[in-house]
């Protein structure tokens, strides 16, 4: 089971300066920046899959969900993506580079954003090794499996755009002379209409099917569908899960046949789940989860920001409160100071984090005392310490600290890499 | 309570008004002043008048700073409510003594982001100017912000055309300027297809937009043919000749189109079309291998039959079709004008040569 990433423009810059909290002097974004990929070894996942939608501006697709500039998409267009994403050469040749169209991004719109064609031509001219057909997202699914009657004529019509899309996407894959390898798309309301879907992709001539719709369903749901599929089509017909958040139950999910999957989440989670954000293997088998701590930077999260606006906090005593947490962590982790230290100096700063949320004191009270327990936890155990991986050996305890892009986008990249082998010992062990 | 003794330079203005400037670091400046942020009381009541630190630009400063040969010959302005005594010591000069306690008498009126960047940076002994007036009240401090910091920036055409002949810049600059200095050659040297038609602040007749022409170098310079040239140690000579070539060209092929031609009567002429035209001179450098006017102009005209710059409909997608004119200057439209413009170009030198294989 291959383990994809989403990708969305991560790489970070390698000789990024910690203590005075700055890039390299005359550093180029993009270009002295390093993927994931490329800062570890071995690279944390076993290919990449990109959004149409994140590179190519369109009706329907919100101005906010295109990453890449007319620039970086002309590039791609004619250098090809393995060479814009620095992931050829012979150590990534047989990795997959996907494509797809990114059907969240322009879910709320009637049709696709792109039609069948452009959808061709850019994988084409992208040279992607695989190429998802442009579906419309259906976030329904109804386990009593109601007849297409039953449902809002909404619904059927986007199930309708997505097998007629992937018929006409075959058509032209063919007629290019297959220069990627098609996969339809599967979009339904319910487990029987999937594998419905699905057989009728089987019929047009795809060997290799992407689920889509999976990423608001709860696992026992997903587990229905992949059921009801893989009753329905040949064992040899090859299958993606797109967009996979379930990411940390992919052991009950190793009897699927599923060929590969793709998820962003480890990498989001070191800096959008208000605790999980460093992953680290379980002695037991699993993983388990850290807090990171929040040391944002006083003059620029938008929280501390209103705080000063407000004229509630003053600037220049947080950014003392800020650096002294800092220190005393660092202290910490260097040997030259008590964990009680920092634990103290690094709730001193919280509080104000806290504080800006402008809750009821009892709420606060209760805010505060949960994250002093978490914060505890994580210098109790301090992870990154045991942590061998290319980024914590070379950022130590700045990969836990929980501020600015290049601390957050590490402490990503090192969750992908947990991840990537914690899915590998998950296959090995089933094998 | 701490007493600082300055020798001033007084400056006769308003009578009732003490004005003068002396030089201090920044420890003592902190020491009898204070950045004094805006913000409410519990009952609502309007306090302080300091907007926030902006912490991008702090850094600018301070990266400027860190420099040797770093100048900040332009003065902080400090306001003084009571605390100071000026005693006169003849030829404008004086010598002045501030007192300050827990309560400081003085506030930052003008720099308060020079003086944060100040503190972050190590310099033992870096002195600089401090403009003061003492002021009879809060009410009349405010009003001195007021005035003080109600100035116009400078125009943008401006600050871009003066880019290329200023050294020392921060980094956000670097890039812009060399754009500026292909964007003036194109303008102003003898011989060039583009000259005296890019609208700049000393060419107030010029048509073309130099932020737009700008953009279309810099594109080139972070992802396209000119970053291949910056290898070579002839690069801006050789950046130059290509855009030359390319517009040369594009005047040859498009005619009509583009002479005498305004924003508002042909879209070539307007930005999104000189942008998104600047990527069709990307695909033709990269496949085509095209970097003089005869190659540009020979690849253009298989694009003419696609264009609708100046009448006709755009035909973008099977569901987006516009009027000539029905393109604007937003980032969407210059994407999906450049992804139609390019696609159409790669097509058109598909079918000749699909006609010269069969």
């Amino acid at each position: 089971m291959k383990f994809l990433y989403s990708d969305t423009q991560d790489y970070v810059d390698p000789e990024y300066d910690f203590i005075s909290d700055r890039n390299a002097p005359g550093r180029r974004r993009y270009w002295d920046d390093v993927y994931a990929h490329e800062l570890m070894t071995p690279a944390p996942y076993d290919g990449l899959l990109v959004s149409m939608s994140a590179v190519r501006q369109a009706a329907g697709v919100a101005n906010s969900k295109v990453r890449y500039s007319t620039a970086e998409e002309q590039r791609m267009l004619r250098d090809g993506v393995r060479k814009f994403l620095r992931y050829g050469g012979p150590k990534f040749k047989d990795a997959m580079v996907l494509g797809d169209c990114g059907a969240f991004a322009y879910a709320d719109s009637k049709t696709p954003a792109y039609p069948p064609q452009e959808v061709v031509d850019f994988y084409l001219d992208a040279g992607f090794s695989h190429g998802i057909s442009p579906d419309h997202i259906i976030f329904d699914c109804l386990t009593d499996n109601p007849p297409a009657r039953d449902v809002a004529p909404g619904v059927v019509e986007r199930f309708d755009i997505t097998l007629s899309n992937a018929e006409e996407f075959l058509r032209l894959t063919e007629a290019e002379g297959y220069p990627f390898e098609p996969l339809g798309a599967v979009q339904g309301w319910s487990p029987k209409s999937m594998a419905d879907a699905a057989v009728r992709l089987e019929k047009m001539g795809y060997r290799y099917l992407a689920i889509g719709g999976l990423v608001p369903l709860k696992v026992d749901v997903i587990k229905h569908v992949l059921h009801a599929l893989r009753n329905a089509i040949k064992p040899e017909t090859k299958i993606h899960l797109l967009g996979f958040a379930k990411a940390d139950s992919i052991h009950q999910f190793t009897n699927f046949g599923i060929t590969s999957f793709d998820s962003t989440s480890p990498l989001i989670r070191a800096f959008k789940d208000a605790k999980a954000n460093y992953y680290m293997e379980s002695p037991e088998g699993g993983l388990d989860y850290y807090a990171a701590i929040r040391i944002p930077q006083a003059i620029e999260n938008p929280r501390l920001m209103q705080g000063i606006k407000r004229g509630i906090f003053s600037a220049e005593d947080l950014q003392r409160r800020e650096e002294k947490a800092l220190v005393a962590l660092r202290n910490f982790d260097g040997g030259n100071g008590k964990m009680k230290a920092a634990l103290e100096a690094v709730m001193d700063y919280q509080r104000f984090l806290t504080l800006g949320e402008g809750h009821p004191i009892e709420k606060y009270e209760k805010d505060l005392s949960k994250m002093r327990a978490l914060v505890e936890r994580t210098l109790d155990d301090a992870p990154w310490k045991r942590c061998r991986c290319s980024v914590c050996s070379k950022a130590g305890v700045e990969v836990i600290i929980f501020r600015s892009s290049n601390r957050n986008k590490r402490r990503g990249f090192h969750n992908l890499g947990v991840y990537h082998k914690h899915v590998q010992r998950t296959l090995e062990k089933k094998r | 309570m701490s007493v600082y003794r300055f020798k001033a330079i007084r400056a006769a203005q308003a009578p009732e008004h003490d004005v003068f400037t002396f030089a201090a670091t920044p420890e003592q400046i902190w020491g009898f002043a204070e950045i004094e942020r805006v913000g409410r009381e519990d009952n609502g009541n309007l306090r302080g008048f300091q907007r926030h630190q902006i912490a991008s630009h702090i850094k600018e400063i301070r990266d400027y700073l860190r420099r040797d040969d770093a100048l900040l010959p332009n003065a902080l302005i400090v306001a003084f409510i009571g605390g100071v005594k000026v005693k006169d010591r003849g030829d404008g000069v004086v010598d002045v003594e501030i007192k300050a306690g827990d309560v400081k008498p003085g506030f930052v009126v003008d720099g308060q982001q020079r003086l944060s960047a100040l503190s972050g940076v190590t310099k033992p002994g870096f002195q600089v100017f401090v403009s003061a007036l003492v002021c009879k009240d809060y009410n009349e401090l405010r009003q001195q912000f007021v005035l003080v910091n109600n100035t116009r920036p400078l125009p943008k055409t401006l600050i871009y055309e003066l880019l290329p002949t200023v050294e020392g810049l921060p980094e956000r600059f670097t890039a812009r300027k060399f754009a500026a200095r292909i964007v003036d050659r194109l303008n102003f040297t003898r011989g060039s297809s583009l000259r005296g038609e890019i609208r700049q602040h000393t060419n107030p007749k010029g048509v073309l937009s130099d932020t737009a022409m700008q953009k279309l170098v810099m594109n080139s310079a972070s992802d396209g043919a000119i970053r291949e040239f910056i290898k070579d140690g002839d690069f801006e000579n050789r950046a130059y000749d290509f855009v030359n070539a390319f517009f040369g060209a594009v005047e040859s092929v498009f005619g009509s189109e583009w002479i005498g031609m305004s924003p508002k009567t042909s879209r070539l002429r307007h930005g999104a079309g000189i942008v998104a035209m600047g990527f069709v001179m990307e695909f033709l450098y990269s496949s085509e291998g095209a970097t003089t006017r005869p190659e540009f102009e020979r690849n253009l005209e298989l694009l003419k039959k696609y264009t609708a710059w100046t009448s006709g409909q755009w035909r973008l997608a099977p569901d987006d079709e516009r009027p000539w004119n029905g393109i604007q200057n937003t980032p969407s439209d210059i994407d999906l004008l450049t992804n139609y413009l390019v696609r159409s170009m790669k097509r058109a030198l598909r079918q000749p040569r699909q006609v010269a294989n069969s």
